[in-house]
């Protein structure tokens, strides 16, 4: 689905991305981990299309295509969806006006007639009950005062009414009290399928422990210096990064 | 609501009670609202130069579009006692506003949103003078600009407050978004004499949100849907507030159209 190749990345003359590769098949969740200012969302931006970072080397294949010839809004289409790990407030356009929009403009692209009024609310209460999304929230403004929890819930919800081939989720467990955090991983999982693929950064093991991933990727310094499997979460956990991030630390 | 209409002598003053009208060329330049009346006044692309006095306890709403070139228009409220004015202004073409409001009673109150939303070439200026002349009055003034191409928009506005007008609550904003080469000056202006106020005034011009333009287009919306249905947002709560409900609709129709030229 996604095969990411020595992928370079800079903003300005700032090189942030330093040689990734990373290759994930439809049905498999990958856990990106790695400290703060390592490039996490750097990646997840590079890949939804954020024009801010100039891809310097490397390719990247999308379902078969390659994704760097394609807009944000076409990469969105084709069905990548990023959670972004701060979601952004737009005063005076309603949450549900703002998904219609989205959606019609998914079904566009597929060649599909727009929703009635009628088939679009009843989408909305379907999937808004994924995430246990308060129905006033779409009501309001996108993400205009919405407390921290359900701003990364709202992303869960737009993920699925969106219905997207590759989520890659950036934080979306990071300020989540333990109720919302199981409901957002529940949701999550209940999203998942064979045919579709996720990838999460996360900073805790515990997220983990509901959207059990098949593997954990180490980001360090721009580059993916280690992978292995859950367990690997549960000893960064313990131990930190340092006994991995040791070698590289003088570069 | 009844109708109010006008024999056509342009000339001259009227008295007229409760109802509604929509401003022709029959108005008379001078109108008095009666105490204690309900008026919804609707004056769409009619240019218009008219003086209105409310009476103690009226109430007049008032909905004002322009959408035609060179429509200019100047409004005059003058405020009795208790008299409460709200306005809506939509303006999506090249004109010249003017709107001079004398809090001249106790307890009056008067309200504006107003939006100009311009393209191309445009050039556009508005005016909003109030006078707080009396003591214990309040008003507010919310306006939203947006221009893109090479349009040029105007906003001044002032808020006089007399030396005897004390207890005064005023509020003042104009708030704005230009793109390309687009050019918006405002000029919020406050003139206080009296102590025991409370008086704000604020004005800002910015572009749009590329943040949000970004996260837009992450859910799949085009550049320039992005864009617009940010402006659209922008400047939803002035028309969604207008004054006369049943022109709401209309006035969300006409910034959406205008919208799509941008
Ligand atoms: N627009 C930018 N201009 C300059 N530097 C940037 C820009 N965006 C990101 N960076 C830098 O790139 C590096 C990687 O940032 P990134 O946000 O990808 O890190 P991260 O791994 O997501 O960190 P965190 O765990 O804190 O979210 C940081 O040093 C950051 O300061
Ligand atoms: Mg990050």
């Amino acid at each position: 689905m996604l095969k990411v190749e020595n992928l370079h990345a800079s903003v300005g003359d700032k090189e942030i991305l330093r040689g990734i590769n990373l290759e994930v098949k439809a049905g498999e969740v990958h856990a990106i981990m790695g400290p703060n200012g390592s490039g996490k969302s750097t990646l997840a931006s590079v890949l939804a299309g954020n024009e801010k970072f100039t891809v310097t080397a490397g390719s990247v294949e999308y379902m078969g295509e390659d994704l760097m010839t394609l807009s944000i809004e076409e990469r969105s289409r084709k069905g990548l969806f990023l959670g972004f790990q701060y979601p952004v407030e737009i005063p005076g356009v309603t949450m549900a006006n703002f998904m219609k929009l989205a959606v019609n403009e998914h079904r566009k692209a597929k060649g599909l007639a727009p929703l009635t009024a009628a088939e679009y609310l009843r989408l909305m209460r379907e999937k808004s009950a994924i995430v246990e999304l308060d129905s006033k929230l779409t009501a309001r403004s996108v993400n205009e005062g919405f407390s921290g929890g359900e701003k990364k819930k709202n992303e869960i919800f737009q993920m699925a009414m969106l219905d997207p081939k590759l989520a890659i989720l950036d934080e979306t467990d990071s300020g989540l009290d333990i109720d919302a955090l199981r409901i957002v991983a529940t949701g999550v999982t209940r999203l998942k399928r064979e045919d579709n693929a996720t990838v999460v950064i996360t900073h805790y093991q515990r997220l983990l422990d509901y959207i059990v991933p098949d593997y954990v990727h180490v980001l360090y310094k721009g580059r993916i210096i280690y992978t292995g499997d859950k367990s690997l979460a549960l000893k960064l956990e313990k131990e930190g990064y340092d006994w991995l991030i040791n070698d590289y630390k003088e570069e | 609501m009844r109708r109010i209409s006008f024999d056509t002598q342009p000339i001259g003053a009227a008295v007229v009670g409760t109802g509604r009208w929509t401003l022709s060329e029959a108005t008379p330049s001078r109108v008095t609202i009666e105490a204690g009346a309900e008026v919804e006044l609707i004056i769409e692309n009619q240019p218009a130069k008219l003086q209105l006095t409310l009476e103690r306890d009226a109430r007049l709403r008032v909905v004002h579009v322009i959408t035609e070139a060179g429509v200019h228009s100047s409004l005059g409220v003058n405020l009795r006692e208790n008299a409460e004015c709200r306005v809506a202004q939509v303006i999506t073409a090249a004109t010249e506003s003017g709107v001079e409001v004398s809090l001249a009673g106790s307890g009056a109150s008067f309200e504006l949103g107003g939006v100009f939303l311009l393209s191309g070439d445009q050039r556009c200026g508005v005016r909003v003078d109030v006078r707080h002349d009396v003591s214990d009055c309040r008003s507010r003034t919310l306006y939203k600009g947006v221009a893109s191409g090479s349009a040029r928009g105007e906003f001044s506005g002032i808020v006089y407050v007399a030396p005897d007008a004390q207890r005064t609550d005023s509020e003042q904003l104009s708030r704005n978004i230009t793109m390309a080469d687009a050019h918006i000056a405002t000029r919020p202006q406050l003139e206080i004499y009296a102590d025991d106020v409370r008086c704000s005034h604020g004005a800002t011009v910015g572009q749009l949100d590329d943040q949000a333009v970004l996260y837009m287009r992450q859910r799949g919306l085009s550049l320039e849907m992005a864009k617009r249905l940010q402006i659209e947002g922008f400047v939803s709560d002035v028309v969604l507030h207008a004054p006369i409900a049943e022109c709401c609709e209309t006035l969300v129709e006409i910034l959406h159209e205008k919208l799509q030229s941008l």
